[in-house]
């Protein structure tokens, strides 16, 4: 008998544990009584909604709602998160752009609290991905060692690629360039041989919507512009802190360049032209050949269609360098400077953190990607998948997904299969063929600095950068010469501080990745 | 002590009395004390390593380490030699231009003509710092600028303007000029205004021609009017168009180009240096004051005529 009761008992805890955990996977509830947070969550374009029916839908699912407290009437992120700290009144949540640089800069100071024992006791989605790929979250650090913000993952490896009018280099007689001297060859033709055919020679072989695109050039000549998806960033080369503007490829490069310009190769006003430089060139049938972004540089195979006789713009895998190297130095970064973090004040940090890691779990995941089921996609075969009116409504995917709060900059994990769906089948035929090699480099994901090295980085890093920028230009346009300028230009880099800069970044890198 | 007993009484009396003009006074004085006296406050961030979230009061002082930092930077002094150019080159050649077109504009004796002028060169001050830089930068562009155009027209290279720093200096003077001087010449057109015509008519009996009246009338009545613009304007003298270099420049044109207010932004407001910032910015001020106060000390001494 009593053995009997005894063993009943043991069952029925069993059942109900075993419910109980039943119950806990079902739901994603995080409070019982329904919480709600204040948000900052600031970007360019759109702070935070408490309509957007993302927001709602999460609601509904955690029981926590977030309140739109955001300082919006500037499109400047940092500037919106100034305004805010400065006011003294931080709510509950503190996310959108510009939140590493601000979160890692204040959080030592008391303003925001550590989140990386929170997340391994109370976010096992978040805590998984911590676990799966510690140096990307290393990189998310502050320079006291703690996580501040939980990070916006992207996802989908390729950025930018090489592309090329393909149908010049047929009307010419020409084949896809495999080196640099086969560049050369194929731009001088571009130049000279009038491929689009109006008796003008009016033809910008090579243009760049961005002129930093034009440095990217010197990897042609084994140099580096930058180690991550920010211009002019250091890059790492065997555990070392570099930076591009100073190795040795870079001035062969950079003489390279000044030649290529003053042969006409490089569109002349390279450096005034700006964002509608490739639209433009494009459209009147004068580019040949750039360095820019798959999706959107390919969608012109459509658009331009009718206009442009003939217009085939196809990617071109990276031409070998001088030491037959093939390198595409530009991929999307795996972790973005953007995401959510949680004040000193907020009175509710378990719940808050768990509710961060709703938007981690499967189901919070899809919401943040697609949208809402039924509405913007259906499962199909446990795949979201895009209904047929969302994807052909007028307006861009990327601009309707924000408009309901997917895809927006709270701190969650991006999920490139909501890109591929309405991703151009030119774009899709490029990154195939860049997936075929392996053209990609190594990203710097960043270092965090603590006091001393911020200093010196403050002090001396954007004098050093306008003189790099300066001379850099300065080069390609032959007001000076890179041979005559190099060795007083190693000496004058050194006098404003280059290497102190580097050994501070060195320092922080090391305490950071480890040794 | 009964003498100061008996002073402010007789204040007291006095604003008593005239309390409407006091009250018609208040509103400026409020503006002053708490949009120019209250932020003087925040000045100490200059002597602090700042932080916005530890606030003014609670950053810890730093002494005079950020000025140290800008004087030992080579780029800051090169910015303030450029300012000094600028505003120089400003002073010299934007300075006359409002006062020839306010002679001119009072020449004419067409109503209609002399206002379709004026519009025509008022015009060019309300279109935002923005549209000017893309206006300037078209113009001025080596493929479809009017301006480069007209050089090949003529047999010569086309020149990209924008990008050499010798150009840098030319053009955004003269974009200034084009913008601000028909704007700025309202002050002294009212100026011109306020001659007494009695002058005219006995200069007229007198036999005297337009160009002498010019010069022996309307110029000296308004002489005290240009002092003070002149004096306001030197106080002025380092700041320079933040905006429309900030969108006209390019590395490249830095060497010229690169002023206090630009070189700041960079270093200071991109970094969120706002203590380094405000460094810049007192020394700024300061040397802003003293120009000023030598500028009204000579007019004082030269012309008689001063702001104080």
């Amino acid at each position: 008998m009593h053995k009997l009761s005894l063993h009943t008992i043991a069952l029925s805890v069993a059942t109900l544990c075993s419910s109980g955990l039943a119950i806990a996977q079902e739901s994603a509830k995080v409070v019982d009584k329904p919480l709600t947070l204040t948000v900052h969550l600031h970007d360019k374009k759109f702070t935070y909604d408490s309509n957007w029916p993302v927001e709602k839908e999460a609601a509904r699912l955690t029981g926590i709602s977030l309140k739109d407290v955001t300082i919006g009437n500037t499109p400047d992120s940092n500037e919106a998160f100034n305004l805010m700290i400065a006011s003294g009144n931080l709510p509950d949540i503190v996310g959108g752009k510009a939140v590493k640089r601000n979160l890692n800069r204040y959080g030592p100071e008391g303003a925001f609290i550590p989140l990386q024992d929170l997340i391994k006791e109370h976010a096992p989605n978040i805590y998984a991905q911590m676990q799966a790929r510690p140096q990307v979250f290393n990189s998310a650090k502050a320079g006291d060692g703690n996580l501040y913000y939980v990070p916006y993952l992207t996802d989908g490896k390729y950025g930018r690629g090489y592309f090329m009018r393909t149908d010049w280099l047929d009307k010419l007689g020409l084949k896809v360039p495999q080196n640099i001297d086969e560049l050369y060859t194929v731009l001088t033709a571009f130049r000279n041989e009038d491929p689009n055919g109006n008796g003008k020679k009016d033809e910008i072989p090579a243009f760049f919507r961005n002129w930093q695109e034009v440095l990217r050039l010197v990897t042609f000549w084994d140099g580096r512009t930058s180690g991550s998806d920010t211009y002019h960033d250091f890059h790492v080369k065997d555990g070392k802190i570099k930076h591009g503007y100073a190795g040795a490829g870079y001035k062969l490069g950079m003489k390279n360049i000044a030649k290529w310009y003053k042969e006409g190769l490089i569109d002349p006003e390279v450096f005034t032209r700006g964002s509608r430089a490739r639209e433009f060139l494009l459209a009147n049938d004068l580019g040949g050949f750039t360095h820019d972004w798959f999706a959107s540089t390919a969608s012109y195979n459509d658009s331009l269609k009718d206009k442009v006789k003939g217009f085939k713009l196809e990617a071109i895998i990276p031409p070998a360098s001088i030491s037959g190297v093939r390198m595409e130095e530009h991929r999307r970064i795996p972790i973005k400077p953007e995401g959510w973090g949680i004040s000193y004040s907020n009175k509710h940090p378990i719940e808050s953190i768990k509710y961060m890691d709703f938007w981690w779990s499967e189901e919070g995941r899809r919401l943040a990607n697609f949208g809402i089921e039924g509405k913007q996609y259906n499962l199909v075969d446990g795949k979201a998948i895009f209904t047929k009116e969302f994807l052909e409504n007028a307006r861009p995917v990327n601009s309707q997904l924000t408009d309901i709060g997917a895809q927006v900059r709270r701190g969650f994990w991006q999920d490139y299969n909501y890109e591929i769906q309405w991703t151009n089948k030119f774009a899709l035929e490029g990154i195939k063929l860049y997936d075929q090699g392996d053209y990609l480099v190594d990203q710097f994901l960043g270092v965090a600095f603590n006091e001393k090295e911020q200093a010196t980085s403050d002090k001396y890093w954007s004098g050093i950068q306008t003189y790099m920028l300066e001379k850099q230009q300065s080069w390609v346009l032959a007001t000076s010469d890179v041979d005559a300028d190099w060795d007083n230009y190693l000496v004058q880099l050194d006098k404003l501080g280059f290497n102190k800069v580097l050994t501070a970044m060195q320092s922080a890198y090391d305490r950071q990745y480890g040794k | 002590m009964q003498n100061i007993q008996q002073y402010t009484s007789r204040i007291m009396r006095h604003i008593r009395a005239e309390w409407q003009l006091y009250l018609l006074l208040a509103p400026t004085i409020i503006w002053f004390i708490v949009f120019l006296y209250v932020p003087m406050y925040g000045l100490q961030i200059a002597f602090k390593d700042y932080s916005i979230f530890k606030g003014v009061a609670a950053s810890p002082w730093v002494g005079l380490e950020h000025f140290y930092t800008l004087f030992e930077s080579e780029q800051f002094m090169r910015a303030i030699k450029n300012t000094l150019i600028l505003s120089g080159y400003n002073l010299l050649f934007g300075f006359p231009m409002p006062i020839i077109l306010a002679l001119g504009f009072n020449e004419f004796t067409k109503a209609f003509f002399k206002r379709t002028a004026q519009t025509v060169v008022y015009l060019p001050h309300f279109i935002s710092t923005v549209i000017i830089a893309g206006i300037v930068m078209s113009v001025f562009s080596p493929s479809v600028g009017v301006v480069n155009l007209l050089l090949v027209q003529m047999g010569f290279d086309s020149v990209y303007f924008l990008v050499q720093p010798e150009w840098f200096r030319p053009i955004f003077i003269g974009t200034g000029i084009w913008q601000e001087a028909g704007f700025t010449s309202i002050v002294f057109l009212a100026a011109i205004a306020g001659v007494n015509p009695s002058l005219y008519e006995s200069a007229l009996v007198d036999g005297a021609n337009r160009w002498q009246m010019m010069w022996r009338i309307t110029l000296p009545s308004i002489l005290p009017t240009i002092i003070i613009m002149l004096i306001i304007r030197i106080g002025n003298i380092l700041e320079v168009g933040f905006e429309l270099i900030i969108l006209l420049y390019q590395p490249s044109t830095y060497e010229t180009a690169d002023v206090i207010s630009t070189y700041v932004y960079r270093q200071g407001l991109q970094n969120a240096q706002y203590d380094l910032a405000a460094a810049a910015g007192f020394f700024n001020a300061v040397v802003a004051f003293v120009l000023v106060l030598t500028a009204n000390t000579i007019s004082k001494r030269v012309t008689k005529t001063s702001l104080w």
